[in-house]
């Protein structure tokens, strides 16, 4: 095996590595040492508890930037800018990579759009389809007839199927979009500079002021070539109509990154978000053969920058779909899906230390934190809920009647039942918030919903189990066999996105 | 923003704070370890954990009152004996000598209060001789050798009725047991057995007409229903018999007895009966073993055994479990 593959392995067999070497040193100590094996549960649910209320905390404060940003009026903040800003010049590049969506989810995307406060005229759309799906022409056809109009340009590519280098990715689609777009700005003489690229998934739906949010601060930011622009996913589109079990799951996804926005020195872009369309033909576009496109740009961006690139929080929505299904059975393994691919991000983990290996103008204290936050998410994902859950249990189970006469035995439900019942607090908070970002009642849904869509909290345990920490050890498993993932889209709201 | 990011960073270092100076307190209490203010150092303490029925008890600790009360936990103890007093108010106290061993539990879990004014009440006042608790059925079954009637009520006594009336003829009963089917009793002293059906509506093919079984050669010391609560399963001085309850059936001896012990147990699930009895071992000495006879298995055999022939008993087989 040559130098290169043999690291590239390397990285690639760590994050599974210690996620398993975890779970299975714990599991022995709780044989061997059921003591020792109470003491690091202990920590770890006391560790637990803090990080809980200390994100609460911080889903609190996103949540109160959210709500004071809803009412900006961002277009008349960005029409009173300084004129050398750019404003009037600055265009919007909107690509939507498309599979087999159907016009059902398309529709209402391009219609959100179209309905957005932003000068049409500066808005060019790009519907990116794939050649090899069987409706592209016709949907690409139809799409044209009822959009190409609203907006400064409307574009329809046809991405073809297996290209050298590349792999079946949205990535892949998304590039040959971008670099379609590229020929049309060039074409109409407007510069990289001018053009800020939303990579956005078929089916979200902008809110009405995204553009000019994105403008003002695209505009406003120091280095605005060196940062994406994240805003914040919500799965609105039909939340009413999904199971409880996606639902939760979704809001809880709306959470995390709502968080995630508030730790600037770890934030990354997820599923849809902007950046200078100008960077994004200096880093050579989207990754074309690597699932978790959406993360990979901002790393890529990082590395090309030498580390000076950042994410902005946008305290703006896009709305998307919930993956659901048929059953209850069905959706969860949908649920389970999607956050197995989301959990295929831990890829990152050895394309960011290899470039950083490569890049030596990074201070290597950034790289240590980078790769140590990089690493450290993705091994807790793989591995808290079976803390917790499965191994917290097995010192009293398999502790022997020695460890049960110990004071440590009888004090370790005690203490964790304790600690948990802070849970309960913050839980409460995440309720309450949940409820306030939900969007109006649809016509001919009775209010008792409300009711339900608080009660079905309780099933939070059972979610916690079912797709908690499996996904992402199933994830980090596979590509620590070298079992390589390939793009499967999402069934959302019956649809394949 | 940087408002944001500095109460980020100020709750971060917080979170941290918390972390580092919570853990080795909890840590420290969870492993029983006590810092002691005289000495400065940090003693290894164990714990009692008591638990009563009913809760709420009072706890004295070395004849002293503590605050808690039962289900409790008395943590930080130094390791040695300690007079635990659990009182509650018109119960019996509990008095007991605890050890406490560094880092360990003792466990006082197993404690029941018992009342000093227990919970009596007078269900009957009717006089009979003895009784028997169905408490699948929630019944009550009285007989009264007395006035040679059977009576049955539920578990309050509150639903007394006549069910069925003793033969006059019948002195002296050694044992009774109603039948699986709650159908029919029977009685028996040491050479008679009776079975009477109760007095109530009943679906019986054969005849409700008393049977009465004789022994007059041998002495019956215990009867068991069958769990088709038809046949009987006698267990004599002599034979382990079994014998339908009709009028005029014959007993089929079983199995032939040494010397019987006094013991007998039939379980109606399995429908298997353990008894003892005396044999002599190849020493020569007499010893008692124990035998399990099943009677569910071969309830076929057991027809072809009774029914047909109505002849001479067979004689038969024994089975040795132990010696």
């Amino acid at each position: 095996m040559n130098k290169p593959l043999f690291l590239k392995r390397l990285l690639e067999i760590i994050p599974g590595g210690l996620s398993w070497s975890i779970i299975i040193l714990l599991i022995a100590l709780a044989f061997l040492n059921p003591v020792s094996c109470a003491v690091i549960i202990i920590s770890f649910d006391f560790y637990w508890i803090i990080r809980t209320v200390y994100l609460t905390i911080l889903l609190v404060m996103a949540h109160q930037r959210l709500f004071q940003q809803k009412n900006e009026n961002w277009l008349k903040a960005c029409q009173g800018l300084s004129l050398r800003l750019g404003f009037a010049q600055l265009y919007q590049v909107v690509i939507f990579p498309v599979y087999n969506e159907g016009l059902e989810v398309l529709r209402p995307s391009l219609a959100a759009l179209s309905a957005s406060d932003y000068p049409q005229d500066k808005i060019i759309v790009v519907m990116a389809f794939e050649e090899r799906s069987l409706e592209a022409r016709k949907h690409a056809s139809i799409l044209e007839k009822e959009f190409s109009g609203k907006f400064g340009a409307y574009l329809s590519t046809f991405h073809p199927d297996g290209l050298p280098q590349e792999g079946r990715t949205k990535g892949a689609n998304a590039t040959w979009a971008a670099k379609e777009a590229r020929k049309l700005l060039d074409a109409r003489s407007i510069t990289y500079e001018q053009a800020v690229v939303s990579c956005f998934d078929a089916d979200t739906c902008v809110d009405r002021e995204y553009f000019a949010c994105l403008a003002y601060h695209f505009l406003t930011s120091e280095k605005r070539h060196q940062a994406s622009y994240q805003p914040m996913p919500v799965y609105n589109n039909n939340i009413w109509q999904a199971p409880f079990f996606a639902r939760l799951v979704e809001i809880s996804s709306t959470f995390c990154q709502m968080i995630e926005s508030m730790r600037l020195e770890k934030f990354v872009t997820f599923s849809s978000h902007s950046m200078s369309f100008k960077t994004l033909v200096e880093i050579d576009y989207w990754p074309t053969n690597m699932i978790s496109d959406d993360s990979v740009i901002y790393w890529k961006s990082y590395l090309y920058y030498n580390g000076d690139y950042r994410v902005i929080p946008l305290y703006v929505t896009v709305s998307l779909d919930v993956a659901y299904s048929s059953n209850i059975w069905r959706t969860i393994v949908v649920q389970y899906k999607q956050k197995r691919r989301w959990a295929w991000g831990v890829e990152n983990f050895p394309f960011v230390v290899s470039g950083f290996i490569k890049n030596k103008n990074i201070k290597l204290s950034n790289k240590i934190r980078r790769s140590f936050h990089l690493l450290e998410s993705h091994v807790t994902w793989a591995v808290w809920a079976v803390i917790l859950v499965v191994i917290g249990p097995l010192p009293a189970v398999f502790g022997g009647s020695f460890f049960n006469q110990t004071a440590i035995a009888y004090n370790l439900p005690k203490i964790t039942g304790l600690l948990f019942k802070f849970t309960l607090y913050t839980s409460l908070t995440w309720i309450f918030l949940s409820w306030t970002i939900l969007p109006p009642r649809p016509k001919g849904t009775s209010w008792l919903k409300h009711v339900f869509l608080i009660a079905e909290w309780v099933f939070v345990p059972l979610i916690i189990l079912v797709i908690g920490s499996v996904p992402a050890l199933d994830a980090q498993t596979r590509l620590m066999l070298a079992k390589y993932m390939e793009f499967n889209p999402t069934l959302k709201g019956n649809k394949m996105l | 923003m940087y408002t944001f990011q500095k109460i980020r960073s100020l709750l971060f270092f917080l979170s941290v704070l918390l972390f580092c100076t919570g853990l080795p307190v909890i840590l420290s209490y969870a492993l029983g370890y006590k810092f002691n203010t005289r000495s400065f150092k940090f003693v290894k303490t164990g714990l009692i954990f008591i638990k009563t029925q009913p809760a709420q008890s009072q706890i004295y600790l070395n004849n002293r009152l503590i605050p808690e009360k039962t289900p409790a936990s008395i943590q930080e103890l130094l390791p040695g004996s300690y007079k635990i007093t659990l009182a509650l108010e018109e119960h019996y106290p509990w008095e007991g000598q605890v050890e406490v061993e560094a880092g360990k539990a003792s466990r006082v879990d197993k404690v029941i209060l018992f009342s000093k004014r227990p919970s009596l009440q007078q269900l009957s006042r009717e006089k009979f001789s003895s009784f028997r608790v169905d408490q699948e059925r929630k019944m009550v079954y009285y007989l009264d050798q007395e006035k040679k009637l059977v009576y049955r009520s539920n578990l309050d006594a509150s639903d007394l009725e006549d069910i069925a009336s003793l033969p006059d003829s019948f002195s002296q009963i050694n044992g009774w047991e109603i039948s699986p089917d709650r159908k029919k009793l029977f009685i028996f002293n040491y050479r008679q057995i009776n079975v009477i059906h109760f007095d109530v509506q009943n679906d019986y093919e054969y005849p409700l007409a008393p049977v009465f079984l004789e022994y007059p050669q041998s002495k019956v010391l215990a009867v068991f229903w069958h769990s088709d609560s038809y046949h009987l399963v006698v267990f004599t001085d002599k034979h382990v018999q079994v014998a339908e309850s009709r009028p005029g059936a014959l007993p089929v001896n079983l199995v032939e007895l040494n010397k019987a012990g006094p013991d007998a147990f039939y379980d109606t699930k399995e429908d298997v009966l353990y008894f003892s009895d005396t044999q002599r071992n190849s020493a020569g000495i007499l010893q008692n073993n124990l035998y399990k006879l099943e009677l569910s298995a071969d309830l076929d055999l057991l027809q072809r055994l009774i029914n047909p022939p109505f002849s001479q008993p067979k004689p038969a087989a024994k089975e040795e479990l132990s010696e």
